[in-house]
């Protein structure tokens, strides 16, 4: 049997008639990183918040690291770390005695204090500025100390609600590197993110619309379901004249703009580059075609696209 | 073990907060001692140096002695011998207090031992000055009365002597009954205004959301934020008594244990009424001016502080009950003039221990609605 850290079973959150989690059901597996996707108001922040046990669910259930949210909200916080979406350090401190508030807070104290403390700062490359005012500290490095003080009391599952929002790419990348480190170490790492490139990074990405999970799957098998065929991606002048014409072409599954280019999507075997190259060439310059691989914007767009759809129906 | 550990941390983080911004504690240490000089210096109920004018119909040599003798204490001067007709003049321009007709056969009446009749008119637009100015007049007219009188009656053997003794306050100096008040209306504001800012904060901050993800409890966050405050306000205390004391002359006639109870249990109530505050309002701006609105107005006007609270309309008297500086000024007097101990003052602490038991279940009460 798989070891699931995190089972979710037809979670449920309604603010009066607004449902804001729909009966969602998923689990997590230990050391994994599992990413949380979707749009503002989708719903994340709501699950990760009774998942944490911040919120009592409506109904269903959910065991984080052995205990219900629901019954047992003391014991989950216990084992898990947690890191908010605003920054919620204190930042009239120095870096180093908002370490202490929080490890005191998860009742550490003494030694064990001031090694879990060593430790923490020496995994997040925080010993330069370990004596420093939080509110003078960049925000990368402000979010480095965050995650710290959130794994002081080396929690089985750190929760990370939209941790890189904000902060410039190379800080990104490395906390990402972090997040990666601490995964390998053993620790489950459940985050919730808008940046589609980060999300490449998670083991297993589940993918939230209007409250409800409606994919969930590691990010190959995601973009192989949601985006099949192969895409080619045509550079040049004039091309969007001939989209229309491309979309047309059978085989084509979407032809669409996409910044200065244009995608072109079909299946495997029915079309090919020559074909592609000499529509757009009719109407336009052709400088460069290649071949691109789906990302997970594309699958997102996808997969939300399917869900207004199907409110069209309905 | 864990829960001390939390509470501890907690306590040590808001000390650290106050020694990073030491405004607060120069708020806490530094208003009420400034307050207290300037109430102390600044309000007295005493009479000082105010005004007589007297009309003499009598023109007798008791009517002369009568004018000197009232004039002779810190508490009136002589604003010299007026014509009746000019006495309506002499109040209406504040230029007397009060004047004093003597009737014409002043002097006769008493030799006789008939009465004898003085009639005091006073400017009444100062309500507090115009009310001892009365009283002191009919007690000075009444001595003089009687001193008259026995000079009348020990010719024939009997003598009645009329001697006042104002126990606790002997000089009535204004200072020594504010201290007490002031004492409590500072510690009220300044203790509420603590609390109230320092946990706004934490939700204003979002890092109130931040510790709701920790182990660490609601009565656990109460009490972490109230120890560092306790000792803060603790301070406060024996500042305020000490520069009472020192610059007033206030005396310290009863039991410290009493007094350290009081305080504490008063101290305790009125930080639990600020977290109750912040935990309501959680905006510094809203839960400043709750703050000093619910502090500032009752300790100051419905604690006895300033109006004696057996004067007041009965509606309001009934609403004293539920005032915590009332109970807290009370005590005060009782331990500092009157030499009590807890023997005498035990209902007090009773009532103020009520008031911060009520205050801290009502915010842990509230934060756990927050929560869910």
């Amino acid at each position: 049997m798989t070891d699931h850290v995190i089972e979710v079973r037809d979670l449920r959150k309604e603010f009066g008639a607004f449902v804001a989690v729909r009966d969602v059901s998923f689990h997590v597996e230990r050391g994994e990183i599992f990413g949380y996707l979707g749009a503002n108001g989708a719903g994340k922040s709501t699950t990760i918040r009774m998942l944490c046990g911040l919120m009592a669910p409506s109904g269903g259930a959910a065991t984080v690291a052995g205990h219900d949210v629901g019954r047992d909200p003391m014991k989950v916080k216990s084992s898990i770390g947690y890191m908010s979406q605003k920054f919620s350090l204190y930042r009239d401190l120095v870096a180093e005695h908002n370490l202490e508030f929080f490890g005191g807070i998860y009742g550490l104290r003494g030694k064990t204090l001031s090694r879990a403390i060593d430790a923490a700062v020496e995994r997040t490359g925080l010993a330069p500025h370990r004596k420093a005012m939080t509110g003078s500290l960049p925000g990368g490095i402000r979010q480095r100390l965050a995650l710290a003080c959130s794994i002081l009391h080396s929690p089985e599952i750190v929760f990370l609600d939209e941790p890189t929002a904000g902060v410039d790419p190379a800080a990104r990348r490395d906390f990402w590197r972090l997040i990666r480190e601490l995964s390998s170490a053993g620790t489950t790492v459940f985050v919730t993110t808008h940046y589609m490139d980060e999300a490449e990074y998670c083991a297993r990405i589940g993918l939230m619309v209007d409250g409800a999970l409606v994919a969930l799957d590691t990010p190959r098998h995601l973009k192989e379901k949601y985006v099949p065929g192969v895409t080619l991606a045509v550079s040049g002048r004039d091309l969007h004249r001939a989209i229309a014409a491309a979309a047309a072409l059978p085989g084509v599954i979407a032809a669409e703009p996409f910044g200065a280019r244009v995608h072109v999507r079909f299946e495997e075997g029915r079309v090919d580059e020559a074909a592609v190259r000499a529509l757009f060439s009719r109407e336009g310059r052709v400088d460069r075609v290649e071949t691109i691989e789906a990302s997970l914007e594309d699958v997102f767009l996808a997969v939300v696209g399917a869900g207004e759809k199907k409110e069209d129906a309905a | 073990m864990r829960s001390l550990t939390r509470i501890w941390a907690l306590a040590a983080k808001e000390v650290r907060h106050v020694l990073r911004d030491p405004r607060s504690l120069y708020l806490a240490l530094g208003m009420p001692v400034v307050m207290l000089l300037l109430f102390g210096y600044g309000v007295s109920f005493d009479l000082d140096g105010l005004p007589l004018a007297f009309v003499d119909l009598d023109q007798s040599q008791t009517s002369r002695e009568l004018r000197q003798r009232f004039t002779s204490g810190p508490e009136f001067v002589d604003g010299g011998l007026i014509d009746e007709d000019e006495a309506e003049g002499r109040l209406v321009s504040g230029r007397a207090m009060a004047v004093i007709v003597i009737e014409h056969g002043f002097e006769r009446h008493l030799r006789r031992g008939e009465d004898a009749h003085l009639q005091v008119l006073i400017d009444g637009s100062d309500n507090n000055g115009a009310t001892q100015t009365r009283a002191k007049t009919e007690m000075m007219g009444r001595i003089f009365g009687f001193q008259a009188a026995t000079r009348v009656v020990s010719a024939s053997g009997s003598a009645i002597e009329a001697r006042t003794w104002t126990r606790f306050n002997p000089e009535s100096r204004s200072a020594v009954f504010l201290v007490p008040g002031i004492t409590a209306y500072v510690l009220a504001i300044v203790a509420v205004l603590l609390t109230a800012l320092t946990v706004a904060r934490e939700w204003e901050r979002g890092s109130m959301a931040q510790l709701f993800a920790t182990p660490v409890g609601r009565l656990e966050i109460v009490i972490g934020k109230l120890i560092p405050y306790m000792v803060v306000g603790t301070l406060a205390v024996l500042l305020v008594l000490g520069v009472g004391m020192w610059v007033f002359d206030m005396p310290f006639r009863g039991s410290p244990l009493a007094l350290a109870v009081l305080s504490v249990l008063f101290l305790a109530g009125m930080l639990g009424q600020g977290l109750f505050i912040s935990v309501l309002t959680r905006n510094q701006m809203v839960a400043t001016q709750a703050a000093t609105m619910s502090s500032m107005l009752p300790s100051m006007l419905l604690s006895g502080f300033v109006f004696p609270i057996e004067n007041m309309p009965q509606v309001l008297q009934y609403i004293t009950v539920v005032v915590p500086a009332r109970y807290f000024v009370e005590g005060l007097r009782g331990v500092l003039l009157r030499g009590n101990g807890l023997e005498e003052l035990w209902p007090n602490a009773l009532a103020l221990l009520a008031f911060a038991l009520l205050m801290m279940v009502l915010s842990t009460a509230r934060f756990r609605r927050t929560i869910a």
